[in-house]
């Protein structure tokens, strides 16, 4: 394959012969998809080729976005990264309703105190996780106390919560931001600093 | 709703917060800037603060730089 510059590769994609181009440029994409999923993507070549092609689509209609603040392939790489990991995500978590997931999430409490700490560190846990839980439900709305558990303590990828929110990851991420900001002026105005908090349960 | 062993990663991503943050567009827009700054031995974290904090707080976006990160090393 012929090194290019970010100029030619440009060139020569908006030239009148882009052939050779788009099928150096699908090849460079194969080979970094199949490096960067390994098996993730269900051990087929055909997902890795379908992902290529995707993203070969989606950078000759943008290509006129390509700042040249990298290189014009890792740029395009950075493309592909983004079409094979979310479809990835929405199959692995297409039978996941957000309903399920908050349901899971009973009213008591789940996991008991490590049996080897001190009363007086079982005492304090049980303080902070208290406050925290009254500082969740007095400071935040519904939609970020949802969003919170989906993508912070569920692991939901955030695109897919947003999805089933009605809304965009872009938009949902500044919910989450805006969410954390509350969280954490309220622990500091009651006297819980984050770092003491993690020290207190880090059990391992 | 939260439990013990929802603390550490609740509290974690409280720890971490900053007053302005970029979102999921933003920190894409300039993630393979980001991804080669790191990727050729230099500290990203200094010259783009803002993609560096997104990447530590969004598990979706960090995992798109860590694909990138290892397609850009088979060249």
């Amino acid at each position: 394959m012929q090194e290019r510059t970010n100029e030619q590769w440009l060139t020569e994609l908006r030239g009148p012969n882009p052939n050779e181009a788009l099928a150096d440029l699908y090849d460079l994409l194969v080979r970094g998809l199949r490096a960067a999923l390994g098996g993730r993507a269900g051990g087929v070549d055909a997902n890795i080729e379908d992902f290529a092609q995707e993203a070969l689509i989606k950078i000759m209609s943008n290509l006129d976005s390509f700042r040249g603040e990298s290189r014009f392939t890792t740029w395009a790489k950075k493309i592909a990264m983004n079409v094979a990991l979310t479809e990835l995500k929405r199959r692995r978590w297409r039978d996941v309703s957000l309903e399920d997931l908050l349901a899971r999430r009973t009213a008591t409490g789940r996991g008991l105190a490590n049996p080897q700490l001190t009363p007086e560190q079982v005492a304090f846990q049980n303080m902070v996780l208290a406050k925290l839980r009254s500082i969740i439900d007095e400071e935040l709305t519904d939609k970020q106390r949802e969003a919170m558990v989906a993508v912070i303590l569920e692991g939901m990828p955030i695109a897919e919560v947003a999805r089933r929110m009605g809304t965009n990851q872009n938009a949902l991420y500044k919910l989450l931001h805006d969410a954390r900001k509350k969280l954490k002026l309220r622990m500091e105005a009651v006297g819980l600093s984050p770092q003491e908090v993690l020290a207190a349960f880090d059990e391992g | 709703m939260l439990d013990r062993g929802d603390l550490n990663k609740l509290v974690r991503a409280v720890a971490e917060t900053r007053e302005s943050e970029i979102g999921c567009d933003e920190c894409f827009e300039q993630m393979d800037r980001f991804a080669e700054i790191e990727f050729f031995g230099s500290v990203a974290a200094t010259t783009m603060p803002l993609v560096h904090d997104h990447l530590r707080n969004c598990e979706d976006c960090h995992e798109k730089y860590e694909a990138l990160l290892i397609a850009i090393g088979v060249g």
